[in-house]
């Protein structure tokens, strides 16, 4: 009793500040994104006043010069592509390897969890080389780099969640005349929803926020909105346009939490589901 | 409407362990046959290898006179209905009920009027638009039913499909699949593990052990002459006393000794093959009744005396050994105290001790 008393009380106050520390940087680059680009490594915590504030100007300039839109409409592309292609094969794989219990499918599941544990740094070179001996270093093809890089968490996440799907059920839907891709898509795919739009939003968020691997496959010459921006605003002599920076960031931010937001109700109920049932 | 036969079945699991070593049966066309048993008996597995969820390793398994060994569940034309329901979550009572007509690809008007009037009669109609979560255990059982009626199968299987539900709803629901079996006239095999359920139910019942049948017979057979030790314990609650003791023989007849008492049987049994072997002795406990008039009979020490309201259930210890009766409730018995009871000797068991089968009833 006593312990979660103390405990109820101190939630508050730190959640507040854990919530405050990391609205602040968002914070700053929204304000700062109005204020002239002299003003911004000076006094970057001060809200613009009539001298610092330049209206739009710096969105104008951002979008004129960075080809945000081209980037962004290929950021949508990619993030899109990968997110559906590895929501299907990964929910089917993940149905598979809990229903089909063969040594095969038990090494298959600890590849994909041990797949979550390697950095990405320690196989960036090999893999880059790899990708574009493969002819896969452009959008379409950076789209099955990601399915191999978001496998293993929502393999990981959906045979969780597929384990506590009774077996009946699909013998319930094989009696009813299902075939196997039938019993897949009417009956067990449904089932699974909540734990795949979590697999969907926890993927669509690292791949729209992913500067590294575009840079490193797709190269400057096709942009996405991290490399885009981080490119475009750089001039001579490692000079930087913060302001174009600040107003490009707020506008690669807007969407993904937008995306959130509106379904940050699933991700709670998804992670919750595999928690209890898992 | 089908029969179902199997010939010779053989179910061996992949790790080796083999649930059913040799099944011969044949369950006839409309029958409503209940395959009863202590868990692990594989009254569930020759269930599945029916529906086709179990393939069967060996032997043959008619449907009709189609051998389905290699027919994939779809094509068997059984429905099934499962313990824990197994309805789709994601779907509506109505969906749930028409997803296996929609499958067919039946026309939406006839899936509609035959989802329609099976909702009619497990009376579901008014929770037809509501998802299983939002039902209680007897609606999402009835519904489970309503999803089986609704394909009109040659066969109907049933497993265990009372044993989630209260003891209330489960008297209810037994007489309505009862009456749903003579509205359907179709094939019937369900599978329980409630002699109750079995007896109130089958026109036949079928009990296994160990993956072996014991007996086939219509409930007042298996009850008034069962086969073995087994079989006579398994059916009937409370089960059957047991009295294990010697046969002996004198100038008046066949006695059964056990410890210091003897228990004489009816002069139309005459189990001479036995004259002085080990046999057991079974009896009813509503076959014991309270000696009043000092007559032929047994002294027991009442353990416990449980009024069940009609009658009472007298637990007590006779020569050592556990003994139930079933008096009439209008007797007076104490706990601690001994009584005497007279057996119906009419209606004695005898089995063998070590085989354990009936040698005359």
């Amino acid at each position: 009793m006593k312990k979660t008393k103390i405990s109820s009380i101190l939630t508050p106050p730190i959640l507040t500040v854990l919530a405050v520390l990391f609205v602040i940087p968002i914070l700053l680059v929204f304000i700062n994104s109005f204020k002239s680009k002299f003003y911004i490594i000076g006094t970057p915590f001060e809200l613009p006043d009539k001298e610092t504030f330049v209206g739009l100007s710096n969105y104008i300039k951002g979008l004129s010069t960075s080809g945000f839109f081209e980037a962004f409409l290929r950021s949508v592309f990619i993030t899109v592509g990968s997110v559906i292609l590895i929501v299907i094969c990964t929910s089917m794989t993940a149905w598979y390897i809990t229903r089909v219990k063969t040594v095969f499918t038990k090494m298959l599941y600890y590849l994909f969890v041990f797949s979550m544990v390697v950095p990405f740094q320690m196989v960036m070179y090999t893999m880059t080389f790899t990708v574009t001996s493969l002819n896969l270093d452009n959008p379409v093809g950076i789209i099955f780099v990601y399915l191999g890089f978001g496998a293993g968490l929502s393999v990981f996440m959906l045979s969780g969640f597929v384990k506590s799907v009774p077996n009946e059920i699909e013998e319930a839907a094989m009696i009813d005349g299902c075939t196997p891709l039938q019993t897949f898509f009417r009956v067990v795919f449904p089932i699974l929803k909540p734990t795949a739009i979590t697999v969907a939003i926890l993927n669509a968020m690292w791949i729209w926020n992913d500067y590294l691997l575009p840079y490193l496959i797709l190269g400057t010459g096709q942009k996405t909105v991290p490399v885009a921006i981080q490119i475009s605003m750089q001039g001579a002599y490692g000079s930087v346009d913060w302001g174009g920076f600040m107003a490009m960031l707020v506008l690669a931010i807007i969407p993904i939490i937008v995306f959130y937001l509106s379904s940050q109700k699933y991700i709670i109920k998804g992670v919750v589901a595999g928690a209890v049932k898992g | 409407m089908a029969t179902i036969t199997f010939k010779n079945v053989v179910k061996t699991y992949e790790d080796g362990v083999t649930v059913i070593p040799d099944l011969n049966l044949e369950i006839k066309d409309k029958e409503f046959i209940i395959l009863v048993g202590p868990s692990g008996c594989g009254k569930s597995t020759t269930l599945r290898m029916i529906a086709g969820l179990e393939e069967v390793s060996k032997g043959e398994l008619y449907i009709g006179d189609r051998l389905v060994n290699k027919v994939a569940p779809k094509d068997r034309d059984i429905a099934m209905v499962f313990q824990s329901y197994a309805l789709y979550p994601h779907m509506t009572v109505y969906k749930n009920m028409a997803f296996g007509l929609t499958l067919r690809k039946v026309p939406k008007k006839v899936i509609d009027e035959k989802v329609r009037a099976a909702a009619k009669i497990l009376d579901i109609e008014k929770y037809l638009n509501r998802k299983p979560k939002a039902l209680s255990g007897g609606q999402r059982q009835r519904v489970a039913l309503g999803r089986a009626m609704v394909r009109d199968p040659a066969v109907f299987l049933l497993d265990e499909p009372l044993s989630n539900l209260d003891a209330k709803l489960r008297t209810e629901m037994r007489s309505q699949i009862t009456k749903l079996h003579q509205r359907l006239q179709t094939t019937f095999v369900y599978v329980t593990h409630d002699q109750t359920e079995a007896m109130t139910m089958a026109d036949r019942i079928v009990v296994m052990k160990d993956g072996i049948i014991n007996q086939v017979d219509t409930p007042q057979e298996l009850y008034n002459h069962p086969c073995n030790v087994f079989v006579a314990g398994f059916i009937g609650s409370p089960q059957m006393n047991f009295l294990e003791g010697r046969l002996k023989k004198d100038e008046k007849g066949y006695f059964v000794k056990i410890g210091y008492s003897i228990i004489r049987l009816p002069e139309r049994m005459k189990p001479s093959a036995y004259e002085e072997e080990r046999v057991i002795l079974g009896i009813r406990p509503e076959d014991l009744n309270l000696d009043k008039n000092n007559g032929d009979s047994i002294e027991v020490k009442v353990e416990l005396a449980e009024m069940m309201g009609s009658e009472i259930y007298v637990y007590s210890t006779f020569e050592g050994k556990k003994i139930i009766a079933r008096i009439d409730s209008s007797e007076k018995i104490e706990n601690g105290e001994n009584i005497r009871l007279t057996l119906d000797t009419q209606k004695l068991h005898i089995f063998n001790a070590q085989t354990e089968e009936l040698i005359c009833d």
